[in-house]
């Protein structure tokens, strides 16, 4: 335990009176600017053209005039050398100890290069995520992740090691074997995506376990943005009768937000990065709360392939109450609430696929997977929600139906076509699950 | 809540460890078990600074 069994990983970071943090994080971005502006031909580059170099970044004003970046333009870079990162990479590549590569969700995957500084630091950014959560070197955490080329996890289990916390690694076990693992050695947390969560938990009632029963205290999500939609972390907390907390990162950001064990909100860590929230529309940096907007993030010190005002294309807001943990860290309201690539326009309504969850997993009689199909039936496009009920309610169907329609015209002004699938048919997702499939030629 | 710490000594201290981990790499010359160990070591190092060196002038 810490000497003086203080909540904070760090209270001179998580504490800092707001004008100080924006010193902080204005003095920051000069010296990853001035870094990449340095060492990086790719950014080199990109601020010559733009007629910007290291001096111009004097006030929190000046880092508005910085070109942003994109996903685009880190697939784009892979094809120069050094192989396999490109010339954003700010390090010679002998440096480099760690490769890891996004999930290709949106397109070609990105490959990521750090450094074992940057390394540590993915764990010091876990390390602030975990303590905050409650993690303590008392906890014995269960890591149900087939450890591979993605983030996923991995930075988890180090900063959960850094923490103090006895680490057990799920590996290569299938999903029985992990709740075996879990009950026998008495881990009471573990972390992992809503989705699997969810499915661990119907696993392990499948082989006569109740979850509730193995003593899991807190679980942390990440990857989707189940944790921070009431009534899937409602789902979970019955589920596994555990405090669940949420966190989200990305492969080419970092860890950068989370959920404390006050549950409200998600604190930006703000030490760490610099968030931005942009017009959708305009492109310009809205303040206020309540508004959402798309995030463009700087990684304040990642080294070998900076990450310097980057366009996420994830929608979020900034929360307009403050959390009781007495962190000076923004925090963002109900976590990511879309994205600018997947909040489409069906028959003119722009639907954010985060509503229609919030809305399925609020019916306890339907189960916890679901899919969404939007397609054209000449000019007209439609809908198609399926579903599965659990078992024996199957009787409770028209009641069932007309609920989640109801509710469905109130959250989202759209009407659905429904198909009803036999319990446990639809797919299920170890990693992030795709339940949204538009096949509308764009 | 950062009532009760010298970040100005923490922060010298820090100075103190970079230095002699700095040194300890000239010192260690081509011995590869001191150098690499020597890289997590300033990687440490780094995330002292990050965490308290970073806010010397703001507290």
């Amino acid at each position: 335990m810490t000497k003086n069994g203080s909540i904070y990983w760090n209270p001179v970071m998580e504490t800092m009176p707001r004008e100080k943090l924006r010193e902080l994080q204005v003095k920051k971005f000069r010296r990853i600017f001035t870094w990449a502006y340095e060492n990086s031909p790719f950014y080199r580059k990109l601020y010559r053209d733009a007629g910007m170099e290291p001096g111009d970044i004097k006030t929190y004003e000046d880092i508005k005039k910085v070109p942003r970046t994109d996903k685009g333009m880190l697939r784009d870079v892979q094809s120069r050398p050094p192989f396999p990162y490109g010339d954003m990479l700010a390090v010679p590549l002998r440096q480099v100890t760690e490769f890891r590569q996004t999930s290709g969700t949106t397109g070609t995957p990105v490959y990521q290069a750090d450094t074992w500084q940057d390394w540590e630091w993915w764990a010091e950014c876990w390390a602030y995520i975990l303590y905050a959560q409650g993690y303590r070197d008392t906890d014995r955490m269960f890591i149900p992740f087939g450890y591979n080329i993605f983030v996923a996890f991995w930075a988890c289990h180090y900063g959960a090691e850094k923490l103090g916390c006895e680490v057990v690694p799920g590996g290569v076990l299938d999903t029985e074997a992990r709740i075996m693992k879990m009950q026998e050695l008495k881990c009471n947390s573990f972390g992992a995506t809503p989705t699997y969560v969810l499915g661990m938990a119907d696993t392990a009632r499948k082989i006569g376990i109740d979850p509730r029963s193995i003593g899991i205290q807190r679980i942390t999500c990440a990857g989707e943005p189940g944790a921070s939609i009431p009534t899937t972390k409602k789902r979970i907390e019955d589920a596994w009768g555990a405090k669940v907390y949420d966190h989200i990162g990305a492969t080419e950001i970092g860890a950068w937000s989370y959920s404390c064990t006050f549950q409200k909100g998600l604190h930006v860590n703000e030490a760490f990065f610099l968030v931005e929230i942009a017009d959708i529309d305009t492109g310009e940096i809205i303040d206020t709360p309540g508004k959402n907007g798309k995030m463009v993030i700087t990684a304040l010190d990642r080294m070998a392939k900076p990450c310097i005002r980057f366009d996420s294309k994830d929608v979020i807001r900034w929360a307009d109450y403050e959390c009781d943990c007495g962190r000076t860290f923004r925090s963002i309201d109900g976590g990511i609430v879309g994205r600018t690539d997947d909040i489409t326009k069906v028959k003119g309504v722009l639907l954010a696929p985060t509503a229609i969850e919030e809305v399925v997993r609020s019916i306890t009689e339907l189960g916890n997977e679901y899919e969404v199909v939007v397609s054209k039936k000449g000019d007209i496009d439609e809908i198609l929600l399926k579903i599965e009920i659990m078992p024996g309610l199957e009787k409770k169907e028209p009641d069932i139906l007309k609920r989640l329609k109801d509710q469905l015209r109130v959250k989202t002004n759209l009407g659905y076509k429904m198909e009803i699938h036999p319990y446990e048919s639809l797919p299920r997702y170890a990693l992030k699950a795709k339940r949204f499939k538009d096949l509308r030629e764009h | 809540m950062t009532t009760g710490y010298n970040i100005q000594k923490m922060d010298a201290k820090i100075k103190e460890i970079r230095k002699a981990a700095e040194e300890l790499q000239e010192l260690g010359g081509d011995i590869e078990a001191v150098n690499k160990n020597l890289v997590r070591l300033l990687a440490s190092t780094k995330m002292l600074e990050l965490n308290i060196s970073d806010a010397i002038s703001l507290v």
